[in-house]
């Protein structure tokens, strides 16, 4: 009797179920997940899908390995989300998966130069892409020149060594906190706020020379 | 505050986590010092332009894909499930089966076997020469008519063994 008054208590009732998940916080769509709601996994995918997929493809550079690993991130979820540990955030520990994920990625390259071949060939075929990111309203030159800056900074971000990247990233794009990181990245604060530190003067300093 | 602990303290000014008192000392050596000025102009400006790179897009075929990737995942646990539950139960009949094995060696190990068979030994007469059975008596061919089947009976019974002795003896020679 009380499982079924849980149950109906986790499990929003109604047509308006994707409303009412999309009003819960990570823990509660979590908590609907587990009971049962199969519609809660889809409102998890909506709300992180494109942000772990720009943190993947600005750590591994690849943006349809990226889409490939943030696919596997959600199979990862969804098979072990009974296991997740609901004491801790939902958002740290997708992240420790993507995390982790792209370190694979990078370390399979580093051991396979075919793989990196591939990869550089597909960026040179994505230059021949038209553009999508550049306002269209633009003048030619002024789209060139954003065009450049943008491709100088994923640049100088791809030149940081793996480790300065990551807590890079997590911090400069995803705004995590540096407790977040260190949970993330498997570091202590010290390590995390040393790295972090490193990573933006690195940085400053490789893109300085294109910015004067 | 020296250029040291102006630059140690770089992360937190950045990020705005400092106390009043310290981001006072760190903008005085701002003003101070011409090298931690120039570097912090340089980290907030590639800062900036980091933070203010365009967000990359899904694919419009990610959500299909995802749903067709989860869909073969789903598939494969139930597999695996089932495959998992029917080498459970073909490991818990072996197991079963090992056990009744061994149980049934243990019992048999148990059992005491007589290790040489001893019979009784055999005693054979040899058949008096002059044929299986002798002439009857006259005491007992005259005790017939006179109705006494004591002496008939007696006497056979004191022949058998010798004739059946014989028989057997016979039977073995062949």
């Amino acid at each position: 009797m009380s499982s079924i008054a849980r149950r109906q208590a986790v499990q929003p009732q109604g047509a308006s179920v994707r409303e009412q998940l999309k009003a819960m916080d990570d823990s509660g769509v979590v908590t609907a997940f587990l009971g049962g709601e199969e519609r809660a996994f889809s409102e998890l995918v909506e709300r992180y899908q494109t942000r772990l997929l720009n943190f993947i493809y600005r750590t591994i550079g690849d943006r349809e390995k990226a889409e490939d690993l943030v696919q596997e991130v959600f199979i990862r979820v969804y098979r072990h989300l009974h296991r997740f540990d609901r004491s801790k955030k939902f958002s740290t520990w997708a992240y420790t998966i993507a995390s982790n994920l792209a370190k694979n990625e990078l370390r399979n390259r580093s051991r396979n130069p075919l793989v990196l071949f591939q990869t550089v060939q597909k960026n040179w075929q994505d230059d021949d892409r038209p553009l999508q990111f550049e306002d269209t309203n633009s003048r030619p030159d002024d789209m060139y020149r954003k065009r450049h800056l943008r491709e100088i900074v994923e640049e100088s971000v791809a030149k940081l060594p793996e480790h300065h990247r990551n807590v890079f990233i997590l911090r400069e794009l995803e705004g995590k906190s540096y407790e977040e990181i260190a949970e993330i990245t498997d570091c202590n604060l010290g390590t995390v706020k040393s790295r972090l530190n490193r990573a933006r003067n690195s940085f400053a300093e490789i893109v300085a020379p294109y910015m004067e | 505050m020296d250029c040291r602990a102006f630059r140690e303290n770089h992360l937190a000014f950045v990020d705005d986590t400092l106390s009043g008192i310290e981001l006072v000392g760190m903008q005085m050596h701002l003003n101070e010092c011409d090298g931690c000025a120039r570097q912090d102009v340089s980290v907030r400006r590639s800062l900036m332009l980091f933070r203010n790179l365009p967000a990359v897009e899904l694919s419009p075929d990610f959500s299909v894909r995802l749903q067709q990737r989860l869909h073969e995942a789903k598939m494969a646990d139930q597999v695996a499930l089932q495959s998992g539950r029917t080498r459970k139960f073909a490991a818990a009949v072996g197991l079963t089966s090992v056990v009744m094995l061994g149980y049934i060696g243990v019992s048999l190990r148990r059992v005491d076997y007589p290790q040489d068979i001893t019979l009784p030994p055999v005693v054979a007469t040899a058949v008096a020469p002059g044929g299986v059975m002798s002439s009857p008596a006259p005491e007992m061919v005259a005790s017939v008519p006179a109705g006494l089947p004591i002496w008939t009976a007696a006497l056979f019974a004191e022949q058998a063994p010798v004739h059946f002795a014989s028989i057997d003896l016979t039977t073995t020679a062949r």
